[in-house]
């Protein structure tokens, strides 16, 4: 089985990696972590790129390196079995779009949580603040566009939906995705040995709640 | 230290965050961190030791221990208690003194380091401010006036009284020459891209900010791609969104982005973009990644020969 090979781009200390299949991403970034020249390892949606110091290594080196690395065993793919049940509000004033999304979906406003919570919804990348993740759903979703005009305040925790992909805020933050929803869990606590709650690969349910449990959440998380 | 005037964006930064990215924390820190670590060697500390980055307009400071201080950027003047001292040079307090620092003409961002350790919230390895998510920092926002920053003084640097050579003082102006190399996405469209970026200087918009500048000039035909899936961005990422207005990513930029990545600023001349204010003009000019590392390489062995060990960002 011939897979095309990864491209790669190479900037005075950094170097783009275009991946023939996004599902390698999670895989080729375990294989790289183990390499001693990044300071960075950075995942996109179908892509990785490392930043080096060009102090220490030139670039035209640190290619050789990264070509030798991933020419070794084509990195499996193997797929995070790590699933994180994310409790979601779908209520009120939580969900400023809810009308707007199900007239998309052609669902009555109060079908979209269960429609939303049935899905599976893969993480493809952190990205836009500490902890915001991207999430993939794995169902073919109409046409759900951005906000004509971005919102100024979008609250932490809130949940956008944007044709097939989520998104989790992690901060309050400008921002254009119609919201749904939002989360009591902090997406991003930098005190904690890992950060993120989320990490590219991860498989993400979201379960909804009452008004009720989200405040008790919350208040929890904050104590 | 009180804050008697914060003026237009006064934060306390110094090391950038790294190794975070792929959790979405950019890199934030000194937005030039030459003319930080110019300012730490002053007091004896570190060269991403936790100073305060004044932007712009001036500040007014008075401090309530002795310590020592080093300024370095394009503030117009320095004045303790109303009389001018130099800039580049270690200058000592007493408690009480006052301290005035003057807007910058030309260039964008001053530093001023201390003897002693300014008080900043510790996370992710780092202390910078990143003001987008309120992280690190004074309670991770730009300072107000009447803030008081605790100083620490069980770790008074070591005492030194120095002068910064006169070949390695920064000229800080409104013209800048930035040298760039290719990005992934600048050949996909258009060849002609990058020579058109290259081919009359670019203005500093009024949208600037430490994530990123809006370049004015000639618009850029051909790169825009409206799908593009999203990858990795960097401090000194050029991309090119639909409107084909070049837009020049700073120190807290995120970290991936959907628009086309064309051209990226080489390392050594990364500090620069920390100087950058409305109203200045960029020529970039393209160069290899062979010759960005020499580049790289020469301009810290003269650094080092004042600075010591030291790396850029």
């Amino acid at each position: 089985m011939a897979e095309p090979d990864p491209t790669i781009h190479i900037c005075d200390d950094w170097i783009h990696i275009g991946l023939p299949d996004r599902k390698m991403v999670p895989a080729v970034q375990t294989a790289l972590t183990a390499g001693d020249h990044w300071t960075e390892i950075v995942p996109g949606l179908d892509s990785i790129a490392v930043q080096f110091d060009p102090a220490l290594i030139s670039p035209d080196d640190a290619a050789e390196s990264l070509r030798d690395r991933l020419a070794g065993k084509p990195p499996r793919l193997k797929e995070s079995e790590n699933i994180v049940v994310i409790p979601v509000c779908y209520e009120d004033n939580l969900a400023p779009d809810m009308k707007y999304v199900a007239e998309k979906l052609g669902i009555p406003p109060i079908s979209v949580p269960s429609w939303h919570t049935a899905q599976a919804h893969r993480v493809a990348m952190l990205g836009f603040m500490p902890g915001f993740a991207y999430l993939e759903s794995s169902e073919e979703i109409a046409d759900i566009g951005r906000l004509v005009s971005p919102r100024q305040l979008v609250k932490a925790g809130s949940i956008g939906i944007i044709g097939r992909q989520s998104c989790i805020y992690s901060f309050d933050s400008p921002g254009g995705w119609p919201i749904i929803g939002r989360t009591p869990l902090r997406l991003f606590d930098p005190a904690k040995p890992r950060p993120a709650l989320l990490s590219a690969g991860d498989t993400v349910r979201f379960e909804s709640i009452s008004r009720h449990a989200f405040d008790r959440l919350q208040q929890g998380q904050q104590q | 230290m009180e804050i008697l005037n914060a003026g237009l964006q006064t934060t306390l930064q110094g090391a950038p965050f790294t190794g975070h990215r792929h959790l979405g924390m950019p890199a934030a820190g000194a937005a030039d961190c030459l003319s930080l670590a110019l300012a730490n060697f002053l007091v004896g500390k570190p060269q991403g030791a936790v100073a305060v980055e004044i932007t712009l307009t001036k500040a007014t400071f008075r401090f309530s221990t002795p310590c020592s201080i080093g300024l370095v950027g394009p503030a117009e003047y320095i004045r303790i208690n109303g009389k001018d001292r130099p800039r580049h040079e270690t200058l000592t307090f007493a408690a009480g003194d006052m301290l005035d620092i003057g807007p910058g003409r030309t260039g964008c961002r001053t530093y001023l380091a201390l003897s002693a350790d300014l008080e900043a919230e510790s996370l992710l390895g780092g202390q910078s401010t990143y003001l987008a998510a309120g992280l690190g920092g004074f309670h991770g926002r730009a300072l107000r006036n009447g803030d008081i920053i605790p100083l620490s003084r069980t770790s008074l640097a070591p005492n030194v009284a120095r002068s910064t050579p006169s070949n390695l003082r920064p000229h800080y102006s409104d013209d800048h020459v930035l040298r760039i190399t290719p990005g992934p996405e600048a050949g996909k469209a258009s060849e002609e891209i990058l020579k058109n970026l290259c081919l009359r200087p670019y203005a500093v918009g009024a949208r600037a900010s430490r994530m990123g500048i809006a370049l004015e000039g000639a618009l850029l035909r051909g790169g825009q791609s409206s799908d593009m899936p999203s990858a990795a961005v960097f401090p000194g990422t050029i991309q090119l969104p639909p409107s084909g207005q070049p837009y020049l990513l700073g120190p807290d930029a995120q970290t991936t982005g959907g628009y086309p990545r064309i051209a990226q600023v080489i390392r050594a001349d990364r500090h620069l973009i920390g100087q950058l204010a409305p109203g200045s003009r960029i020529q970039f000019v393209e160069t290899t990644t062979e010759r960005a590392t020499d580049i790289y390489r020469d301009k810290l062995a003269l650094l080092s020969s004042w600075l010591g060990q030291i790396k850029l960002w």
